[in-house]
């Protein structure tokens, strides 16, 4: 058998032998002072990390692949973990949500199915979902497909959804100003991922419904600084979306383009076309601080229904001004963030624990949004470009922890917005958790 | 030649002893001249090595078919205070790869201080031959995330090694890695490399990466993988762990093009 599996593998008695094949290769006289060189590295890495860098002890290793190869080959060695958690979710719209969660993973396959379950006591529904993704390697290119259902909250701002810290806010103080409705359905994507670009075809069936208030309470007894709730146009929306992300040529940017359609010919009660795109980079100057510009442009054609629309207002376009302050169907912001990499309190020898290092940003920023109001404001023409009275101005500064996950670049942010040129707005202070380049989709 | 013997052909000039006391040597010698040599040729520009360096990566990796090799995965706690380094876990994988997308893998040990008690680290296998945890900084797409510099060239034999020192660009996050790699110029192959992280890629659970080394070695005239190591600091300490973790990979025992067949990739295959 084994005599089989080496002609197989054209190996020859090597394998066998006592002495492994390395060693032979290995203690070799060095033919070139080339190899002297990297062994004399190659010791003092061994005296720096000691045992771990201690030879393979091999006995027993011939055997064990002899057992091994006994067995016939089903493939990758893969476990399947199981994983669970608590699952807790607070907004004016549902109340308390309770829950639990569990997945189960298996990245040899690449297999991913998950989902929660929970019960809003606000809004005395049965709250959750499910998906089951399956990737595949190709390549350069990782293929992913996810097929999902879900009867959840959803914020009215499809760009920028930002759960975990609008239930601190919610909870803690009745500032979340997100709006919300519910979403209940099916949704499929495709996605492919590349070294510097990635694709994604996505189509979904869900029916929309608009959520009114239910909670007012929050822990530190304030008054809800947002007490009414947007009432989301109600009915199904079949949509086909893409969205795709890639680097620009020459330049240090990265472009965002995300399309969706809803048409009655497929069914949805809806009729829009919503595109939105966006530029952003980084350019770093020397080793200490980096700038961070990005645009991004969004128009919304056909139905002007409130959750296709387009808003302005939180950490992630105006800062001055509270989530989801302001809407239309049209967008256009420009912000430029500018980061500082070094560690202000270990600049200004305060010492403080290895795990918090705090960073210091700027930004300015200019938006505008136009067309039909969601608010049911008068609103205005629905042209190509805002007039130059809708433009809101801010600039302002950051207080930034990195704790590099979830994300490599995700930050906590302590921001202060000042407004400036027509944002007759006050300054304002917040707290938000966002990537450096948010306006960009992550990959 | 000259030079060499005018080199060696060092004489002393004897000063007369005095009366008493230590003798005094007076060195003039050491001189030499040799003539100039104006260099006309214009000088290998960086962006001229950071090319040769990706087609001589492309080039080693076009030249390999199929690979046999003993991966060995180590955990060790490292020491402190009066605790010596202790070995977690050891995972030893006998791994078979055939371009383009066949591997299979056989583990032939598994160690474990606490079996069973999860937490333990798992390696897989891709077929690739690529070796991208040593070129990721010198792939043509790369080229515009990282800066270079030469540190030096150091003449070994016939051998002529670039030192190249690379840092990527970007200063949000700190998940991509600056170091130095070694460059063998007879194949513009990188043979070593160091990596560094200047800042903590993960503040909340990582004081930082104390050291990372990448080696590879010549096995049948064919640059690979010879061991990986890696060191990092805990911000604060875990139980199992401590405060410093050791992980390494190590590679042994290579077969390289030997023609493995496709059916042993088959499954339910046997030899």
């Amino acid at each position: 058998m084994i005599r089989q599996m080496l002609s197989v593998l054209g190996v020859g008695l090597a394998l066998l032998a006592s002495v492994p094949s390395n060693a032979r290769a290995q203690d070799a006289p060095a033919d070139t002072t080339l190899h002297q060189f990297l062994r004399g590295l190659s010791d003092s890495t061994d005296s720096y990390f000691g045992l771990t860098a201690a030879p393979l002890d091999t006995a027993g290793l011939d055997s064990a692949l002899v057992a091994g190869l006994e067995h016939p080959w089903r493939g990758p060695r893969t476990r399947t973990r199981f994983s669970y958690g608590p699952v807790y979710q607070f907004s004016r719209v549902d109340g308390t949500l309770w829950g639990a969660s569990a997945g189960l993973s298996n990245r040899g396959r690449r297999l991913y199915l998950d989902g929660d379950l929970g019960y809003a006591t606000g809004a005395h529904q049965w709250l959750g979902g499910g998906s089951l993704g399956h990737g595949h390697r190709r390549g350069d290119v990782y293929w992913y497909m996810k097929i999902g259902g879900s009867r959840r909250g959803a914020s009215m701002d499809r760009d920028n959804e930002e759960m975990r810290i609008a239930t601190i806010r919610a909870l803690v103080s009745g500032t979340d100003h997100q709006n919300y409705l519910r979403r209940e359905g099916f949704d499929v994507s495709l996605s492919a991922q590349g070294s510097a670009w990635y694709s994604a075809l996505q189509c979904r069936d869900v029916v929309e419904r608009p959520l009114d208030v239910t909670t007012r309470w929050n822990l530190t007894d304030h008054e809800l600084e947002s007490p009414t709730n947007i009432a989301a146009a109600h009915g199904r929306a079949r949509e086909l979306g893409f969205e795709t992300r890639m680097r620009l040529p020459v330049l240090p940017l990265w472009g965002y383009l995300t399309h969706q359609t809803a048409d009655k010919a497929f069914g949805s009660d809806f009729d829009y076309r919503r595109t939105r795109v966006a530029v952003g980079g980084e350019v770093a100057v020397g080793r200490h601080v980096s700038f961070l510009p990005q645009l991004a442009y969004g128009r919304l054609g056909g139905d002007p229904i409130p959750q296709a629309s387009f808003y302005l207002g939180g950490a992630h376009s105006l800062r001055s001004l509270p989530s989801t302050s302001l809407g239309g169907t049209g967008l256009a912001l420009a912000r430029l963030d500018i980061i500082g990499a070094d560690d202000l309190l270990a600049l200004a020898h305060i010492p403080h624990p290895a795990m918090f290092p705090l960073q210091a940003g700027l930004f300015v920023a200019s938006g505008a949004v136009w067309g039909a109001d969601p608010f049911g404001g008068p609103g205005s023409p629905s042209a190509s470009w805002p007039d130059k009275n809708a433009w809101l101005s801010e600039a302002g500064g950051s207080l930034l922890y990195r704790p590099g996950i979830p994300d490599d670049d995700g930050y906590f942010r302590l921001n202060y917005a000042h407004p400036i040129g027509a944002n007759a707005g006050e300054a304002r202070w917040s707290f938000s958790y966002s990537r450096a380049l948010d306006l960009l989709r992550p990959f | 030649m000259s030079f060499l013997a005018a080199l060696f052909a060092v004489s002393l000039a004897a000063v007369p002893p005095p009366a008493s006391g230590p003798t005094l040597a007076v060195e003039d010698t050491m001189h030499t001249e040799v003539p100039e040599v104006l260099v006309r040729a214009p000088r290998v520009t960086l962006d001229e090595i950071l090319d040769r360096v990706a087609r001589g990566e492309a080039r080693r990796d076009s030249l390999l078919h199929d690979v046999v090799f003993t991966a060995t995965l180590r955990v060790v706690r490292g020491a402190s205070g009066d605790r010596p380094a202790q070995l977690l876990q050891e995972t030893v994988n006998r791994v078979y790869k055939r371009k383009p997308d066949h591997v299979r893998s056989v583990e032939l040990r598994r160690w474990e201080i606490k079996p069973g008690k999860g937490g333990n680290a798992d390696i897989s296998f891709s077929s690739s031959t690529e070796e991208q945890v040593v070129n990721f900084a010198f792939r043509p797409e790369a080229r515009r995330d990282y800066r270079y510099r030469i540190v030096g060239r150091d003449l070994l034999g016939d051998h002529l090694i670039y030192r190249i020192a690379f840092e990527p660009r970007s200063l949000i996050g700190a998940g991509d890695p600056g170091g130095m790699v070694w460059v063998d110029t007879r194949d513009f192959v990188i043979v070593r490399q160091e990596l560094d992280f200047s800042r903590s890629p993960v503040p909340l659970i990582l004081k930082g990466v104390d050291r990372v080394v990448i080696e590879r070695q010549q096995v049948d005239g064919h640059w690979v993988l010879r061991r990986l190591l890696m060191r990092v600091t805990l911000t604060i300490p875990i139980p199992r762990f401590g405060r410093s973790v050791d992980m390494a990979i190590q590679f042994d025992d290579y077969l390289i093009n030997h023609g493995i067949d496709e059916a042993f990739f088959a499954r339910g295959a046997k030899p």
